[in-house]
């Protein structure tokens, strides 16, 4: 590792090549990045009680069990049922179309992927742990607030509540929720990349930078291992919805941005969008010239449930997660119901050195550092 | 003997045919080494696969697709053109020859192409056409076999035909039968040269025409010879100066003489091996399958672009800073490759050169070079300097002796020697291994600023890395030092010469012959133009020759 690299901490390690970046004026550096990682900002330890004490929840098989007991199955009938898709690890007809379609629409069955408010509420665990990721977006006190991990602020995050305790959720990085995870692989694949421009006089020091998020006009680049192929080339689309100039600041290695309105449009089957208001995020420089972002606001609740409840078959946890959702949601009621429609909420993202170029084809960012391979493997012949 | 079952009756007597024949090629060439050791001059080639590939492609068309793998071939004295004069069939060689004959036969007779490709419509599609199958048979076997067919050969496919058609109802059957004959027949698969009494040289023989024609195709095009050379070979107009000559300026000046290129340098550097190459993934995630398979197109596409599109000087190739890239190559390389098509899929070929002062230059620098001749982990200069001097300067170093000890040069955990430069510099003190290191290392090392996938890199464990050296005297300070003070290195452009006429002939050149010194003097006066390389080799006379014991040995027989 170069020395200059020994610092992880993101402003003392950007290095000045001298790069001839066009439009970017001659004083300043831009880096560019593809995100090559999102998901929602879960938290969790491996301890499986952690935030959730009463471990009522359960897994996939706990839920529907419940479930069908909520439409009037007696236990055993339900464990039987249970049991059969267990064995054949298929969906069984009948208890797919039971589970799927215990939604009341005017007391005639209907599927709960439509009607999640003509479905009954399961009710499940809330997380109840000290810790998530996020922010303060309301700089107020709340009994409802928790503390990031990280900077230990007091953050606002009534998505990981809402969420925390359901199963498919209880990950930690490099693996995503499921159904997240599922989603991105077919994302990335068929949808255009996620750019991201940081530009300032010297990202070597604290100071004034600018972020801009952004879109290709192409997909992500797999590597070797799956991963995001680094230092590729992607052109910005200069006519996405997504264009997001921030203002930015390193301070102390950190990279914050001035809060404000955010929002990276995206496509099924991973989010169709990614809005936030209020936005805020932090962004740290790994030793690799890797990115590792936190980005947290005022989500639409229903928006992000969308992508759960727009999958029959996605399993459990879909109508949990969008009922747990409209409880937590804190921010933006409706005037005439009441009913909040936002949610505070965090998202983590990694990106990865990329060359970023114009419409035109001028390089516009260059990559933060070209890979350099810090150490050999011993399992080659002469 | 389990394949042999595979194969149907017919086939399998196919087989012992073939096995015959082949068999026949080489006692013939043993007949005439026991009549004299320098007449031990083969009779035949096998055809290589990408050979094999475009000569389909040629006569049936590019939607001809063969999916399938050959056997592998065998490299001899750094080329597999050599190693093809003793290449026989295996048994399982032959059964990929025909299971890819009937799968290219299926294709022609396909309702897509049987009209394009088959010049006549049989009087009926449920029944034998004994005229259409012989017309099509005829022609195709001429430009298989590189000769016109016997009688008998076509009244033999005729009858195949016929049978199979009769049989099946269906004329287009038969007509697939008696192709996959021509195509797993000894005929196609093997290169045969022919010989015929020298009117010229009473006594003494000479190639036929077809033989000079299959060489000329082999070599200039890489594929069989097409109508205008078999004429050409049938009006015996090959067989003299001019004629050979107007037939050579015909395909150099053609499109397809950048097939032949192709398929000499892809065997000058040994790029088939990149079949069978691999890398830890963990180590070099940018050695993408993209990569992989992009990484020795980019150098056959920077040398067709040097020596074929601008006629540049042969020598530049190793200096030259012009490239195509793939965004995949680009990201691996580290440099900015901007596609502006929608998505940038399939990904394109795109023009790129490196600026002045960038470490890559030449087709050394290329993964095709550095990331082949590397171990999957970590680099290897011993087994670079290797190559490149068996590639680049036809000098081929011994291998190792038995028993050395080669644990100081894979320990790279020692704190002492943290580059390789470091390991082998300590395992040169062992004299056993000093001499043929010392022909290896040094040049090896000086691209040791490129990993084993082919990206750049300063440092190796924390040291920085050191690529200076020495060549015939001259200090450089790292790969473009190095090849700039190969450029006028005669070993460079005499090792070329000798490699391009052992991939047209399968033998070495006889050096010290004042027509292989002509030949030599011509590419130097043509400012090291490789076409012109080409074309003197191609008209020499050396190229044809036959060792004057080889009609005897035949009248013997």
């Amino acid at each position: 590792m170069p020395n200059k690299f020994h610092n992880l901490l993101f402003g003392s390690i950007w290095i000045a090549l001298a790069l001839c970046l066009n439009p970017v004026s001659a004083q300043a550096e831009s880096r560019g990045y593809v995100i090559g990682w999102l998901a929602t900002a879960s938290y969790y330890t491996g301890d499986v009680k952690m935030g959730c004490p009463d471990g009522r929840n359960g897994g996939v098989v706990e839920m529907h069990a419940r479930e069908l007991e909520a439409i009037g199955f007696d236990k055993k009938e339900a464990v039987e049922l249970q049991r059969k898709q267990r064995d054949t690890d298929a969906i069984v007809p009948a208890y797919r179309d039971k589970v799927y379609n215990r939604a009341r629409v005017n007391g005639k069955e209907g599927s709960v992927f439509t009607y999640p408010d003509f479905t009954p509420d399961p009710n499940v665990e809330l997380y109840s742990g000290k810790y998530a990721y996020g922010f303060d977006l309301t700089g107020t006190a709340s009994p409802s607030k928790f503390e990031d991990p990280e900077t230990h602020a007091p953050v606002d995050n009534q998505l990981w509540r809402a969420m925390g305790c359901i199963n498919q959720y209880r990950t930690f990085p490099p693996q995503k929720p499921m159904l997240e995870d599922t989603s991105w692989d077919v994302f990335v694949d068929n949808a255009p990349a996620w750019t991201i421009q940081i530009t300032g006089d010297d990202l070597s020091k604290d100071g004034k930078v600018t972020v801009t998020f952004g879109r290709a006009t192409q997909h992500l680049l797999r590597d070797a291992t799956s991963g995001t192929l680094r230092d590729a080339t992607y052109i910005v689309d200069p006519a996405s919805k997504t264009h997001e100039v921030l203002e930015g600041e390193i301070k102390g290695g950190v990279l914050t941005i001035k809060p404000q309105h955010i929002y990276l449009e995206g496509e099924l089957p991973f989010y169709m969008d990614i809005e936030l208001e209020n936005g805020h995020m932090r962004i740290n420089r790994q030793s690799d010239g890797k990115l590792i972002g936190y980005m947290g606001g005022f989500t639409d609740w229903k928006r992000y449930a969308y992508m759960s409840i727009a999958r029959p078959f996605q399993d459990a946890a879909a109508i949990e997660g969008y009922h747990a959702l409209k409880k937590m949601a804190d921010a933006d009621p409706d005037p005439s119901t009441g009913q909040n429609r936002k949610i505070s909420a965090t998202f983590r993202w990694e990106a990865v050195p990329a060359y970023l170029a114009d419409g035109n084809g001028n390089i516009i960012a260059a990559p933060d550092d070209l890979v350099q391979p810090q150490t050999v493997a011993n399992n080659s012949s002469r | 003997m389990n394949s042999m079952r595979l194969l149907s009756a017919r086939h399998a007597t196919y087989l012992a045919i073939g096995i015959a024949l082949i068999g026949a090629a080489i006692s013939v060439r043993a007949l005439a080494a026991d009549t004299d050791v320098s007449a031990d001059k083969p009779t035949s080639m096998r055809i290589s696969s990408s050979q094999y590939r475009r000569t389909i492609s040629d006569i049936f068309g590019s939607s001809i697709v063969i999916t399938a793998r050959f056997e592998s071939e065998t490299r001899e004295n750094g080329l597999l053109a050599i190693g093809a004069l003793n290449n026989s069939v295996s048994e399982d060689g032959f059964e990929r020859y025909d299971e890819i004959a009937k799968d290219v036969a299926a294709q022609v007779i396909d309702k897509n192409h049987r009209n394009i490709l088959i010049p006549c419509k049989p009087k009926s599609a449920t029944a034998s056409d004994d005229v259409c199958a012989g017309k099509f048979l005829s022609t195709t076997g001429r430009l298989l076999y590189r000769r016109p067919l016997k009688k008998e050969e076509i009244q033999t496919l005729v009858g195949v035909s016929k049978d199979t058609a009769d049989k099946k109802k269906d004329f287009y059957a038969g007509i697939s039968t008696s192709l996959v004959d021509l195509l797993i027949s000894p005929d196609f698969l093997f290169r045969y040269r022919t010989l015929e009494p020298d009117p010229a040289h009473p006594g003494r023989t000479r190639l036929d025409g077809y033989s000079k024609a299959t060489i000329l195709s082999s070599f200039l095009w890489n594929s069989n010879p097409d109508d205008l050379l078999l004429k050409a070979a049938e009006s015996g107009s090959l067989q003299t100066d001019k004629g050979l000559a107007k037939q050579v300026d015909r395909m150099i000046t053609s499109p397809e003489i950048a097939s032949g290129v192709r398929a000499f340098f892809s065997d000058m550097l040994g790029l088939d091996q990149f079949d069978i190459l691999s890398k830890d993934a963990k180590f070099f995630p940018r050695f993408t399958p993209d990569a992989k398979r992009d990484a020795p197109e980019q150098t056959l596409r920077t040398i067709v672009d040097h020596v074929v599109n601008r006629q540049g000087d042969y020598r530049d190739l190793f200096t030259t800073r012009r490239t195509f890239l793939t965004r995949a190559l680009a990201a691996l390389y580290g440099v900015p490759l901007v596609d502006a098509t929608d998505n940038a899929r399939p990904m394109r070929w795109l023009p790129y050169t490196y600026p002045d002062g960038d470490p890559r230059a030449g087709i050394l620098s290329q993964a095709s070079f550095v990331a082949l001749y590397s171990g999957a982990g970590r680099t290897s200069p011993t087994v670079r300097g290797k190559n490149f001097r068996l590639n680049i300067l036809c000098q081929v170093v011994p291998p190792p002796p038995p028993n050395i000890d080669f644990s100081l040069i894979q320990d790279i955990s020692n704190p002492k020697f943290k580059t390789v430069r470091d390991r082998l510099t300590a395992h040169r003190t062992n004299p056993t291994c000093a001499g043929c290191h010392r022909l290896m290392d040094p040049v090896g090392l000086a691209f040791e600023n490129f990993d084993s996938s082919g990206g750049f890199r300063t440092t190796e464990n924390g040291a920085p890395i050191d690529t200076s050296g020495e060549w015939n005297g001259v200090k450089f300070s790292g790969p473009v030092e190095l090849t700039k003070a190969l450029h006028d290195d005669p070993a460079v452009t005499a090792c070329v010469a000798r490699k391009v006429f052992a991939f047209a002939s399968g033998t070495m050149p006889p050096t010290n012959t004042a027509p292989w010194k002509d030949v030599q003097a011509k590419f130097a006066s043509s400012n090291y133009n490789f076409l012109r390389l080409m074309r003197e080799i191609a008209v020499s006379d050396l190229l044809y020759a036959v060792p004057e014991t080889r009609l005897s040995a035949l009248e013997r027989k």
